[in-house]
């Protein structure tokens, strides 16, 4: 079970995954293929800036993509305040292609709270807001 | 049977959805003023929105990915951002255009005020984008459309001199009341309004909501490659019939009623009904895949929900930003402004911003990580690099030329 979570790419050895080729700014789906987001930026596992690394330390890892207004600070600068990140942890993530796929659905996440604010408060008070086109 | 009933119906909606406001309304302009000496414009046009629509096709079909979904990817937050700020308001100009070609359609049929007609226009296009399926409104509209055709039939009972409109047409000159500046003004238009972006955001996100697969794109193909010639043909007959009746007349085109007085004056009250019926299916088709393209753009640059297919409260982003720029449309045009000044601005604008559609596309078409083995062929690709160089042109030169013509004056 734990094994089928994990990432493909941890799976296939001798895949290599670059942060801006492959993650960065692409489109995020959940399980049942629904759009959740765009990968805004990504937050690694590191020491705070500026303390000495000593010699031996393991790589740091990959530990969340990130979305929100982190797109605003990733575009025009600076970096806001840890507990503002709107993160979508990595082991939900089960496969990295030309889309990123996650393992868990997209409606409960912290990144699809605006979706479901606009959806609870505004589109679907309208009369057909829950009517299916098909 | 069956698929040829497809295919049939398929290119008919392409050529009746070819037209938009700004095609009737340059081509009107464009033909009361310098004749047919610019078809050769709409014909560039014409090919260049068949190659790239079809590869915008064949990337959604091969990759699932919309236009704009790969424009963030390939240029980044920053270049992606900028992208998304010009190619969106030069929509929203677009969406305003049809919207007031919709009014000023039914004014002309009903001779209500056509500000009377606007909110009318933006509830019903809402209504549609909320309500109906993806494919009865690409079909109803884009059948409608076609009757438009009454101006090729109208061109016809004119009996017009066809020796020198051919002549127009394969020796291009300028006539002497325009000067060259003006002339290169209203090509860089046409060409605008031929390859208007919002159609290749339109197709590409259509063919993910129709679920396209490779095996669709057969189909896509003939509907491109025979429809939007024909829909150009149309165009053409457009620019012809205000060649043949405006120009010796002296008339330029500024309004809507000047577009369709020579099918009036050819068909007569049947002719008028005809036309009227064409524009408003025209420019409300038109008005629908504008508005849904605002929608996307913004919702695939965002990573949010998308597609009619879902229900609304599946994509409640999308809906909503749907909703705010046709409110934005509605209110623009609620202050008087000249919906027909607003078209030809918007399809000068949509020249200026032709790369930025055209060239992200271009590049993931040969990404083979997207496309495996449906990457372009190198004839493709050779089309394709030439017609960058005309649209970097054409975009380059649009601003100088509207500032020297003074918008074509």
């Amino acid at each position: 079970m734990k094994t089928a979570r994990q990432p493909k790419y941890l799976r296939t050895p001798g895949r290599t995954l670059d942060a801006q080729l492959h993650l960065l700014d692409r489109q995020v789906l959940d399980v049942d293929g629904v759009p959740v987001t765009t990968v805004d930026d990504i937050e690694i596992s590191a020491p705070p800036p500026e303390t000495p690394i000593p010699a031996g330390t393991p790589a740091p890892t990959l530990t969340a993509l990130l979305t929100g207004p982190v797109l605003g600070t990733r575009i025009f600068g600076g970096r806001p305040p840890s507990s503002r990140l709107i993160r979508i942890p990595w082991r939900d993530v089960a496969d990295v292609g030309v889309v990123i796929r996650l393992g868990v659905r997209g409606e409960p996440l912290d990144a699809d709270w605006v979706e479901r604010w606009i959806r609870d408060k505004i589109i679907a008070r309208i009369p057909g807001g829950r009517h299916d086109p098909r | 049977m069956k698929r040829l009933l497809g295919v049939a119906l398929g290119v008919l909606t392409a050529i009746g959805g070819f037209v938009d406001i700004g095609d009737l309304v340059t081509n009107a302009v464009v033909g009361s003023r310098f004749g047919l000496s610019l078809v050769w414009v709409v014909a560039t046009g014409v090919v260049g929105i068949c190659v790239f629509a079809n590869m915008s096709g064949r990337v959604a079909a091969a990759s699932g990915r919309a236009t704009f979904e790969v424009i963030r990817e390939r240029l980044g937050p920053r270049a992606g951002l900028a992208n998304l700020a010009a190619s969106f308001l030069i929509n929203l100009m677009t969406v305003t255009a049809e919207l007031g070609g919709i009014a000023l359609a039914l004014q002309l049929a009903s001779s209500v005020q056509y500000l009377l007609w606007v909110p009318v226009a933006v509830v019903a296009v809402w209504l549609v984008i909320w309500r109906v399926r993806f494919s009865i409104m690409e079909n109803v509209t884009g059948l409608l459309g076609l009757t438009l055709i009454v101006f090729a039939v109208a061109l016809f009972l004119l009996k017009p001199d066809w020796g020198s409109l051919g002549a127009q047409v394969l020796a291009p000159s300028i006539p002497e009341q325009e000067t060259a500046a003006s002339y290169w003004y209203y090509a860089v238009a046409l060409f605008g309004a031929a390859m208007t972006p919002y159609e290749v955001f339109f197709f590409s996100s259509g063919a993910v909501e129709e679920g396209w697969s490779i095996k669709d794109l057969a189909q896509s193909r003939i509907n491109v490659l025979v429809g939007f010639p024909l829909g150009g043909l149309l165009s053409v007959s457009i620019a012809a019939c205000a060649a043949v009746v405006l120009l010796p007349a002296g008339i330029a085109v500024t309004s809507l009623s000047q577009v369709i007085l020579p099918v009036a004056e050819a068909a007569g009250k049947v002719g008028l009904a005809f036309v009227l019926v064409g524009i408003v299916a025209a420019t409300f088709g038109a008005a629908l895949e504008t508005t849904l393209s605002s929608g996307y753009t913004l919702a695939q640059f965002f990573g949010w929900s998308w597609g009619k297919f879902r229900r609304p409260a599946q994509a409640a982003r999308f809906h909503l930003s749907m909703i705010i720029c046709l409110l934005i449309g509605g209110a623009v045009l609620a202050t008087g402004v000249d919906p027909v000044l607003v078209t030809e601005y918007s399809v000068v604008f949509s020249a200026i911003a032709l790369p930025l559609t055209y060239l992200p596309i271009l590049i993931v078409a040969n990404d083979p990580q997207y496309m495996g083995e449906h990457v372009n062929g190198r004839p493709v690709n050779m089309v394709a690099m030439i017609y960058l160089v005309i649209i970097l042109a054409a975009s380059l030169a649009a601003i100088p030329l509207m500032i020297v013509t003074g918008a074509g004056s």
